[in-house]
């Protein structure tokens, strides 16, 4: 039985080693998934986090520099309140407009949010999206 | 047409209903007229199903947008075979779909089982229509595929662009054979907990039926990486995202049981572990499935929120509790006497992988389910992404292709160190000399240069065994050299064409390790005749073209690709507008070698002015990745191709013989 004993140990090395690299994985990458609304109400706290916003992007406030790769627009709740400032620079995504639900993920600095990728959830594969309450089929 | 669809689908449901009852009093009952029955009632649950599904194809085909799916995932514009495609491109055709392989797998079960396995086979046939009674289900009385609009649509929404693509097409009809394909080993598994045969004889029933499902598993799963990589745009292959991380745990898992139900046979050794893959492979599918449209854990492709959500959480949880209960109360009969000897031996080489496999599986499942869970636990949503999947799998892929070096070539039961000499002198060698070259070559120590020279190590063992082989055969039959390899090969299909299957996973490995490691990216805004330099090319931005069709139209940036002075290639990145969901897509332009792929996205243009905002990627051997996954479709023919001895068997007995384990 010593045999079984051992091979025990060593199930439990690598269990211990998978742990290990999970929890270590977790510790130094994760970060925070607020909605909008959740994340204005803690921002102050929030200043120099990288983290991950969701929200909408506001109508009439995309400024797209097609020259510089500028983009700068305010993600808000969904019915426009709360606005936060959003900067990103690079490529502008294709299902990015007005109106749409975005998450960024950035660090929040000096009011505002610098970008670093910015995703737009492509249409569902599978089901129509929901726009405002009315099924609107596939798009 | 429709509501004969509709009706098509509730009689479908009620026979599949009746076949689970039949086959279960069958099967605790012992009446073989009832499993026959119920036998039956599957193949009248097939006809049916394909009878909805070729309703649906036609409402597609023709257009008939006074169905709610047709108008929602077709237009009259779209080309045909994206029609077709539709079939499987929205929720409700998918789970019409899933039901169609479901019951074509079950049976050709029934066929290959009329007159073998016939304890097992009333529960088989019960399992398997039970999973049948939970999707026809939800095709009846949630989400209907025959949902007639309250007005036609005089055109439809048109599928999503993105999914107007070729890999798009096959991708998903491979991985959902994959995906349906798990049912049949559970199926079988679960027959032998409730039937207490619990010997090896189910196992080797759905030998090929396992390794058919990880064939397609894998398959699905390099099509999709193919697809995000020619689609996406971002560059990349694989962004750890919940959908494909979906698809990739239930492989995981198939995997260590492709393995360990090796051991298995040869030392009648992990017989509750195998029993748990078995059974687990099927509820990450189920899982998976669920993760994909239930809008829990959000995702880059966004499933919203359709209600399934609970069904298959319920589902799951049905599974888990039959599966573990059964399990539970067979415990005791299926201890088996056997210990391992020692470290320093095939079965143990084979358990370590399969725990670092499962591992693999277990930190995939955890990253992908921990927003959900620290929003439980601490009430806020916190995300892990690619970097975490990266930095955790990353040394676990090391170890993984370590020992698929280790495993092929020490002996079983007890190395001895004469064995260990023998086996690994060539293979430990092959290994050094590929770091010292690629010291020489000043590739930085890391994961990327650990990948290369375990991998030449790997190949190294391959490579000695095929020699080996054939040298035996040489001496001792005296054939030719190809003859004797072609023997060898085609008298142990399994092992050799397990060993081939190692050499694309070890091209895959290479692959994944050079393209993550050795990347350049590169953006830069240009107006015409301007260039940049993207790793060893360089770029002219000529022009920009335009064009459009009735479908899309299309914004396309010729560049110019020049390498030492001089021109190479001319590639055209463009951009899409689909007319019907308004939308633009990225149409990447690339140009693939085996060293590298350089591969360019139009980011953005601006019309009046003539400037274009270019992004450009070097990545090194991408192209070996899906070179790896080519090999490792040939291994796997090699390895399921029936033998001549099986060809020559009775029917009956197809699948029963043993053969020697790799």
């Amino acid at each position: 039985m010593l045999n079984r004993r051992r091979f025990i140990v060593g199930a439990a090395l690598i269990a211990a080693a998978v742990s290990y690299l999970v929890y270590a994985g977790i510790r130094t990458t994760s970060m925070y998934y607020f909605e909008l609304p959740e994340f204005v109400a803690r921002r102050d706290g929030l200043v120099g986090e990288t983290l991950r916003v969701k929200g909408w992007v506001r109508q009439g406030s995309v400024r797209w520099d097609a020259r510089t790769s500028e983009l700068a627009f305010e993600l808000a709740a969904k019915d426009g309140g709360s606005p936060v400032p959003v900067a990103f620079h690079g490529i502008r995504p294709d299902m990015f407009s007005e109106g749409r639900e975005v998450v960024v993920e950035g660090r929040y600095q000096q009011g505002a949010l610098a970008a670093r990728q910015i995703m737009t959830s492509c249409p569902s594969k599978y089901e129509p999206a929901v726009a405002g309450g009315a099924p609107r089929a596939g798009s | 047409m429709a509501e004969l669809g509709r009706l098509a689908v509730c009689l479908a449901l009620l026979f599949a209903a009746y076949g689970v009852l039949a086959g279960l009093l069958g099967g605790i009952r012992r009446r073989a007229h009832l499993a026959r029955s119920a036998e039956h009632a599957a193949y009248a649950v097939l006809a049916l199903v394909v009878i909805a599904t070729v309703i649906l194809l036609r409402a597609l085909l023709r257009h008939d947008f006074t169905l709610e799916y047709v108008a929602a995932y077709s237009s009259s514009t779209l080309p045909t075979q994206y029609t077709v495609a539709a079939l499987w491109g929205g929720q409700k055709g998918s789970l019409l779909f899933w039901s169609l392989l479901l019951t074509l797998f079950t049976t050709v079960v029934q066929v290959q089982n009329r007159e073998r396995n016939r304890a097992l086979m009333p529960y088989v046939t019960a399992t398997l229509m039970c999973v049948a009674v939970f999707f026809l289900s939800l095709l009846v009385f949630v989400t209907d595929p025959f949902e007639r609009l309250p007005v036609a649509a005089r055109e439809g929404a048109d599928l999503n662009p993105l999914l107007q693509n070729y890999w798009m097409m096959i991708h998903p009809p491979s991985l959902y054979t994959g995906y349906v394909s798990a049912s049949v080993p559970f199926a079988f598994a679960i027959a032998a907990l409730a039937s207490g045969q619990l010997g090896d004889q189910w196992m080797r029933s759905v030998r090929r039926w396992a390794l058919f499902s990880w064939a397609f598993l894998s398959l699905g799963n390099l099509l999709g990486a193919r697809w995000a990589y020619e689609v996406l745009g971002w560059g990349g292959y694989w962004a750890w995202d919940p959908v494909e991380n979906a698809a990739f745990m239930p492989w995981l898992v198939s995997t260590a049981y492709l393995h360990s139900v090796m051991i298995q046979e040869k030392r009648d050794m992990l017989r509750i572990w195998n029993m748990v893959l078995v059974l687990l492979t099927f509820a990450l599918t189920i899982f998976g499935t669920f993760l994909t449209r239930s809008g829990v854990i959000s995702s880059v492709h966004s499933f919203t929120q359709s209600g399934l959500g609970p069904f298959f959480i319920g589902f799951l949880l049905f599974v888990l509790l039959v599966a573990g209960g059964l399990l539970a109360y067979r415990l005791p009969e299926l201890r088996t006497p056997a210990v391992m000897e020692s470290f320093l031996s095939r079965e143990a080489a084979f358990l370590f992988n399969n725990l670092v496999l499962v591992g693999i599986a277990f930190a995939v499942f955890w990253g992908t389910v921990f927003p959900v869970l620290s929003e439980w636990v601490r009430g806020v949503k916190i995300t892990v992404g690619p970097p975490f999947f990266n930095r955790v799998n990353a040394p676990l892929g090391l170890v993984l292709l370590f020992l698929a070096g280790v495993g092929p070539a020490i002996a079983w039961r007890r190395a001895s160190p004469r064995n260990l000499r023998r086996a690994f002198t060539g293979p430990v060698g092959a290994g050094l000399a590929a770091a010292a070259a690629l010291a020489v070559a000043r590739v930085p120590l890391g994961y990327a240069f650990a990948t290369f020279a375990l991998g030449v190590f790997v190949l190294g063992t391959i490579v000695q065994e095929f020699w080996r082989g054939m040298r035996a055969r040489q001496a001792m039959l005296h054939e030719s050299a190809p003859r004797a390899l072609g023997r060898l090969v085609g008298k142990n299909r399994r092992r050799y064409g397990g060993y081939l299957i190692h050499v694309g996973v070890v091209s895959i490995f290479v692959a994944i390790a050079a393209s993550n490691a050795f990347r350049i990216e590169a953006q830069e805004t240009l107006k015409p005749g301007d260039e940049m330099a993207a790793g060893k090319f360089r770029l002219r931005y000529e022009r920009i073209t335009s064009d459009e069709n009735a479908h899309l139209s299309r914004v396309a940036a010729e560049v110019s690709v020049w390498r030492g002075g001089k021109r190479i290639a001319t590639l055209a990145p463009e951009k899409r507008f689909y007319k019907k969901p308004q939308q633009p897509t990225t149409e990447v332009a690339m140009r693939s070698t085996l060293t590298e792929d350089l591969y360019l996205v139009l980011g953005s243009y601006d019309p009046p002015t003539g400037l274009v905002t270019l992004q450009a990627y070097v990545n090194p051997l991408v192209s070996w990745l899906w070179l790896g996954g080519v090999i490792m479709a040939g291994g796997t023919l090699v390895t399921m191709w029936p033998s001549a001895a099986e060809r020559r068997a009775p029917a009956f007995e197809l699948g029963a013989g043993r053969v020697p384990a790799g």
